[in-house]
């Protein structure tokens, strides 16, 4: 059973950071909130999230899994505006999501969960850490897309830098640690990134939020932050690039 | 690649102009060009110009009168669109001609062989609005009819001129042979198919789901690509005339398309697989891998052949797209499309997904271009074959190199598909 009412840019933000590595997703609900493990088609990259029950206006549910077309979703959030509540209701019956937004009702099947299992999260331990806001990681990839199609993250004891090198021409965006909202960095860690891939996970942060990045050498990165107004946490994983020779 | 330095670019068209030498240095467009675009500048292609002069001309017809079966075969060409000339392929012979118009059965034939058969069709040719092609007339609706026709069908052609002899190379249409100006058309009863009629006469359906209705009950696509051209799909007012070698590939797009709209979403293979193939001295090898869709044509080349007809090393071209797909169109042209759709009627038919690598040599021996149905049907036939399994993708390419002239190094520098494979590490790759 689930019922819940959410504000629809609260619905937004969830979707955004799901949508950005998946097309179709299962939600598993719980008493007290709701939780999402995807990886993209690739398996290049990894979400995993967690929202609280006090992120929605109204919440009761029994343990149930949701399979979710996100673009349904999105169809019903272009109907809403700021301020909206969306009320969810999932009908056991039919196998259905009902939504509701002012007067329209949107009546939408479920996917099917059994093909998709949770996938396993990597036990990584990732000796850099640093924190940074969205808005100065926007900048650097910005700065990168003209340049190459990946981009390398470094972390020194004195700073981080987003580093990026193409045929001709190389880009960095150096922030020193008094730039950084955290550092602990105890020996230099550097590792490269597919650009698309990080573009698109750091596009659906959420505006001027901070974001912790968990660093190693030629090991995924970890990017921590908040969304629903700290009241859901989102962990993305993204694979590196290993530059053979 | 082309373009890059001026100099390179200048070296081509001097080169070009050589009268009587033609010479295509390193990095030049024709590769990529395929006498299509006309890339060097020139007016018509010189390569295709050497072609024509090395084809035998001979008189097929005395009189302004051909009488002959269609196989049937109908010909929309492209310069000038909308303003294009249409019109029937006629063989100077009765009987069943049905081979001559039906690549799906050319697979195993030579080069001469096809080229031969080819030869024999003469083009009649009448000046269209392809947009506008109702207020025409006789000669369109005969055309059209031959286009939905079943069987062969009887063919009275009248020409203003007599035929000139000469074969008609493309790289993604199949030759044909000389052509001339239509001045009158009569045609046989035609059957038509009963598929294709239904679409034909359904002025609601829209193209696409024309094309994909008539693949699923079983029509060839080189039937369903010959109805296409001649606007017999698609919403009523919006129905016009599409040049044959664009209605090629857009059927493979539109198939290849909605395929991978299942094939997307299944559970991928197990193991790596390569199947050979060699035809008409093009080598192929096409790898499936155990992940999601992704997918690449690489052709290489060698000096001699076609489009790198006096180079002095091996052109590699090659266009991809990952699970996404891809929006542009594909620099190395139709037979991109084509290889997708074979790729991916073997993964529907297993319910499976994998990514695929096809690696083509075109050796020596494939002088002239004969069409994209060679991509799709040695692809297909390839795909029929029993692949060779292997456990990892190292030992898999090692078995490509062993077949191949090109090592390692160059495919997977020349290749996106690959070089990500080898890079790109997988969250898996860390549980």
């Amino acid at each position: 059973m689930f019922h819940a009412k959410i504000k629809s840019e609260t619905l937004k933000g969830v979707v955004d950071v799901v949508s950005t590595l998946v097309d179709e997703a299962k939600f598993n609900i719980f008493s007290d909130g709701i939780e999402l493990k995807a990886v993209d088609p690739a398996h290049v990259a990894m979400v995993d999230m967690k929202v609280e029950k006090s992120a929605f206006e109204e919440f009761s549910a029994d343990e149930t899994e949701l399979g979710i077309d996100l673009d349904k979703i999105k169809e019903v959030l272009r109907l809403s505006r700021a301020g909206d509540i969306i009320e969810m209701e999932q009908d056991e019956a039919k196998n259905r999501l009902v939504l509701h937004v002012g007067n329209i009702t949107r009546r939408m099947n479920l996917v099917d969960t059994a093909g998709m299992s949770d996938p396993k999260v990597p036990n990584l331990s990732l000796p850099a850490k640093l924190s940074v806001t969205s808005d100065e990681l926007q900048k650097g990839i910005r700065a990168a897309e003209s340049v190459s199609d990946h981009i390398a993250l470094n972390a020194t004891p004195d700073g981080f830098e987003m580093y990026s090198e193409g045929d001709t021409d190389s880009v960095s965006l150096k922030l020193p640690k008094d730039l950084l909202i955290s550092l602990e960095v105890t020996e230099k860690v550097k590792s490269l990134f597919p650009l698309d891939y990080f573009s698109n996970m750091v596009r659906s942060i959420p505006a001027g939020s901070v974001v912790t990045i968990n660093l190693g050498s030629d090991f995924p990165v970890k990017l921590e932050f908040e969304i629903a107004d700290k009241r859901g946490n989102v962990n993305y994983l993204l694979a590196p690039r290993i530059e053979s020779d | 690649m082309y373009g890059q330095s001026s100099s390179t670019f200048d070296n081509h068209v001097r080169s070009l102009s050589t009268a009587g030498a033609l010479e295509v240095p390193a990095g030049s467009p024709c590769v990529i060009c395929k006498g299509s675009k006309n890339l060097c500048g020139k007016d018509r292609c010189p390569l295709m110009i050497k072609f024509y002069s090395r084809s035998r001309s001979r008189n097929l017809i005395d009189s302004l009168d051909l009488a002959g079966m269609s196989p049937p075969g109908i010909f929309v060409g492209r310069f000038g669109y909308p303003k294009v000339d249409i019109g029937p392929l006629v063989p100077p012979m009765m009987g069943d001609t049905s081979l001559m118009d039906t690549p799906e059965m050319w697979v195993g034939r030579s080069i001469d062989e096809i080229v031969d058969f080819r030869f024999n069709l003469v083009r009649g040719k009448y000046r269209i609005d392809a947009t506008d092609f109702q207020k025409y007339g006789r000669i369109v609706d005969h055309t059209r009819d031959l286009a939905l026709s079943n069987d062969p069908t009887e063919v009275e052609a009248k020409f203003q001129k007599r035929p000139s002899g000469r074969l008609i190379l493309d790289d993604e249409v199949q030759p044909f042979g000389p052509s001339a100006r239509l001045q009158n058309l009569e045609i046989g009863n035609p059957r038509y198919d009963r598929r294709v009629e239904k679409a034909f006469y359904d002025t609601d359906l829209r193209a696409t789901e024309a094309v994909k209705a008539l693949y699923q009950e079983g029509v060839l696509i080189s039937k369903i690509q010959k109805a296409f051209s001649v606007g017999a799909f698609g919403v009523d007012k919006r129905r016009r005339f599409v040049p044959t070698r664009w209605s090629i590939t857009a059927v493979d797009d539109i198939l290849g398309k909605d395929l991978l709209r299942t094939t997307k979403r299944n559970p991928t293979i197990e193991d790596w697989r390569v199947y050979d193939w060699e035809m008409l001295d093009n080598r192929w090898c096409i790898l499936l891998m155990p992940t999601t869709w992704r997918y690449e044509l690489i052709e290489a080349w060698y000096p001699n052949t076609t489009w790198n007809p006096l180079g002095q090393q091996i052109e590699i071209i090659s266009s991809h797209e990952f699970y996404e797909g891809r929006k542009d169109y594909a620099e190395i042209g139709g037979c991109y499309y084509a290889a997708r759709l074979a790729v991916n009627e073997l993964l529907m038919a297993e319910g499976r997904q994998a990514g695929a690598v096809i690696f083509r040599e075109a050796h020596p021996g494939y002088v002239m271009p004969v069409g994209v149905w060679n991509v799709r049907e040695n692809v297909r036939a390839a795909l029929k074959t029993a692949p060779h399994s292997f456990e990892t993708l190292s030992t898999a390419l090692q078995h490509v190199v062993s077949r191949m002239d090109i090592s390692l190094e160059r495919w997977i520098s020349s290749s996106a598909v690959l070089t990500d494979m080898m890079t790109q590490r997988r969250i898996d790759d860390y549980v």
